[in-house]
C-alpha cells in the first residue's frame, strides 16, 4: 500500500516537518510514502529524517524542479 | 555500423548532435537571455562608476553562488535543533574559516599597529550592548517565522517564491520602524557600547587563529551532534546520464554546475572569497543598510521621517541610512545584483516558479517575520551577512555574541513554528 503527501507550494521546513507526521501516521498496512516536492533543499532534510525513522529513500526527477521523493519502509 | 564506417564518430558530427540537442532546452534560452541583460546592466553600471560595476558582478556571484549551493542562513541558525542536521551550517562555517584569513590580511594592511587603538575602517566591528542582544534574538526568531534571512529571502524572490517578497516587504517595514526607535536605543545603549575588536587584545596573529581555532572547533561539535541525533543522509546524488559518450559527459558537466545543486561546502567556501573580494573593492558583503535606504527614502517621499539618526555617520557596516536623495549606489547593484543572480540560476536550472503557498497563513508568517528581522537588523545594526558572515571575519566579538543571540531566537521560533499549523 502506498500513500501520497503533496508538499508542493511549501518551503523549509514544512515539506520535511509534514513528511515526518505524515510517516508517523502511516498505518501499519502502508509501507510507502510518495511525497511530492518543488522545494530542491527538501531533497536533503526529508531523507535525513525517514532515514532516521526507518524508511528507505528514493528520490525521481519527476520534471524540472519537481521531485517525488519515495520512502519504503525497511 | 559505427565501427565499419567511422565517419559517425567524427568529433565535428558529435558537436552538431550536441547542438541540435540543447536547442531542445528552452532553460538554456532563458538562462542565456538573463545574462546578456546581466551583461548589459553592468557596462551601464560601470559607466556610472566603476565600484557600481564591480558590485553588480559582487552581487550577482553571490546570489548565484547562492541559488547552486542553495546555502541558507536560517537552516544553518535552525536545523541544529530542529533537525539536527547542519549541513548549511557546516557551509557557513568554511565560509566563514576562508573570509577570516583573507579579512585578516586586509586590516592588518590598514591598522599595522594593533596598540594604537585604531579600527579598520569599513570591517564590520559594531558596539557591542544591549541592542545587540535584543536584535540578534528578534532577528533569529523572525527568520525561523519567515523561513529564510534577508539574503535568503532576496534569493528565493529570484527563484520565484512568492513569500519571500511578502517577507521582503516585511524587512523594508521593519528597518522602517528600526529607525523611529533608533536615536532611543543610541542614547539608552548604543552610544556607551565598546566595539570589541580581538586583535587589540591579541594581535593580528592572534586574533585570526583564536577565531580560525574557534570555527574549526565548531564544525567539529556539528558532526558530533549530527552523529548523535542519528546521523545525516548522503546528498541526494545529480541524475547523469552513462559517462560514455564525448556529448554525455558535456552534457553532465552542465548539469553538474547548471541543474543540479551544489555541494553546500563549495558554495560557502565561495561566498567567503566573495566576501574577500568585496572587502578588497571597497566593503564587507551587507544588504541591510542598503534597504534601510530604500525604505527610509520611500518614507521620506510620503512625509514620515525619523529626523536625525544619531551616531549612524560615523558607523561601518549596514547601519541604518536615511540616503542623501541619489538612486544609484553601488549597494543597490548589489543588493538588486543578489536577487538578479540567484534568477539566472534558478532559470538555468529550471527551478524558477511563481510559487504560492496553499496555506495562505504561510504569508502572514512571511510578513510579520519579516518585520521582525527588519526591526532586528536594524538596531542590532546588521544581518546574517553583515553582522554575522561579514563580521566575525572583521574578528569582531559582537558578531559572535550576535550568532549566540540569534541562535536563542532561532530556538525560540522552532518551538513556535512547530506548533502553529
Amino acid at each position: 500500500m502506498s500513500k501520497e503527501l503533496d508538499v508542493r507550494g511549501e518551503i523549509c521546513p514544512y515539506p520535511m516537518m509534514r513528511t515526518v507526521q505524515a510517516l508517523k501516521k502511516l498505518a501499519k498496512t502502508e509501507n510507502q510514502l510518495v511525497v511530492i516536492t518543488d522545494h530542491a533543499p527538501a531533497l536533503d532534510t526529508i531523507p535525513t529524517q525517514a532515514i532516521r525513522l526507518g524508511f528507505d529513500v528514493k528520490i525521481e526527477e519527476v520534471k524540472s524542479s519537481e521531485w517525488q521523493v519515495i520512502l519504503t519502509r525497511k | 555500423m559505427q565501427a565499419q564506417s567511422g565517419i559517425t564518430e567524427s568529433p565535428s558530427k558529435r558537436f552538431w548532435e550536441l547542438i541540435a540537442t540543447n536547442i531542445g532546452d528552452p532553460n538554456i534560452y532563458k538562462g542565456a537571455f538573463a545574462v546578456m541583460v546581466a551583461v548589459a546592466v553592468y557596462i551601464f553600471a560601470n559607466t556610472n562608476e566603476i565600484r557600481m560595476g564591480t558590485y553588480w558582478l559582487i552581487g550577482l556571484s553571490a546570489g548565484f553562488i547562492i541559488q547552486r549551493s542553495r546555502l541558507c542562513f536560517a537552516s544553518g541558525f535552525r536545523d541544529i535543533f530542529l533537525l539536527g542536521h547542519g549541513r548549511n551550517l557546516k557551509g557557513i562555517l568554511v565560509g566563514l574559516m576562508i573570509a577570516a584569513v583573507g579579512f585578516s590580511f586586509l586590516m592588518a594592511r590598514q591598522v599595522p599597529n594593533t596598540a594604537l587603538g585604531t579600527y579598520p575602517q569599513m570591517a564590520h566591528i559594531m558596539p557591542l550592548g544591549w541592542h545587540t542582544l535584543f536584535g540578534a534574538t528578534i532577528f533569529g526568531f523572525g527568520m525561523v517565522l519567515a523561513g529564510g534571512c534577508v539574503t535568503g529571502s532576496i534569493y528565493r524572490m529570484g527563484e520565484g517564491y512568492i513569500g519571500s517578497w511578502v517577507s521582503f516587504g516585511g524587512i523594508l517595514l521593519g528597518l522602517f520602524t528600526a529607525s523611529f526607535t533608533w536615536n532611543w536605543w543610541y542614547e539608552f545603549t548604543i552610544r556607551d557600547s565598546p566595539r570589541v575588536w580581538l586583535p587589540h587584545t591579541f594581535g593580528h596573529g592572534g586574533a585570526l587563529f583564536i577565531t580560525l581555532a574557534a570555527l574549526i572547533l565548531l564544525y567539529f561539535a556539528v558532526i558530533w551532534w549530527e552523529t548523535r541525533r542519528g546521523g545525516v543522509a548522503p546528498a541526494h546524488a545529480a541524475q547523469l546520464l552513462p559517462d560514455t559518450t564525448f556529448y554525455n559527459k558535456v552534457q553532465n558537466i552542465f548539469r553538474q554546475v547548471f541543474v543540479h545543486g551544489w555541494s553546500v561546502l563549495l558554495g560557502g567556501a565561495m561566498l567567503g572569497v566573495v566576501n574577500i573580494l568585496s572587502f578588497v573593492s571597497t566593503r564587507p558583503l551587507g544588504v541591510t543598510g542598503e534597504m534601510s535606504r530604500w525604505s527610509l527614502s520611500l518614507g521620506n517621499a510620503m512625509g514620515l521621517t525619523p529626523g536625525e539618526l544619531l551616531g549612524t555617520r560615523s558607523m561601518a557596516g549596514c547601519v541604518l541610512d536615511t540616503g542623501d536623495g541619489t538612486f544609484l549606489t553601488f549597494l543597490l547593484f548589489l543588493v538588486v545584483g543578489i536577487f538578479y543572480g540567484s534568477f539566472i540560476g534558478a532559470l538555468f536550472a529550471g527551478e524558477f516558479k511563481i510559487r504560492i503557498p496553499k496555506q495562505k497563513s504561510r504569508l502572514v508568517q512571511a510578513g510579520i517575520g519579516g518585520i521582525l528581522m527588519g526591526y532586528g537588523a536594524g538596531t542590532a545594526v546588521g544581518c546574517t551577512i553583515g553582522a554575522f558572515f561579514s563580521g566575525i571575519p572583521s574578528l569582531s566579538v559582537t558578531a559572535w555574541v550576535w550568532a549566540v543571540f540569534a541562535l536563542i531566537g532561532a530556538w525560540v521560533g522552532t518551538q513556535v513554528i512547530q506548533r502553529l499549523p
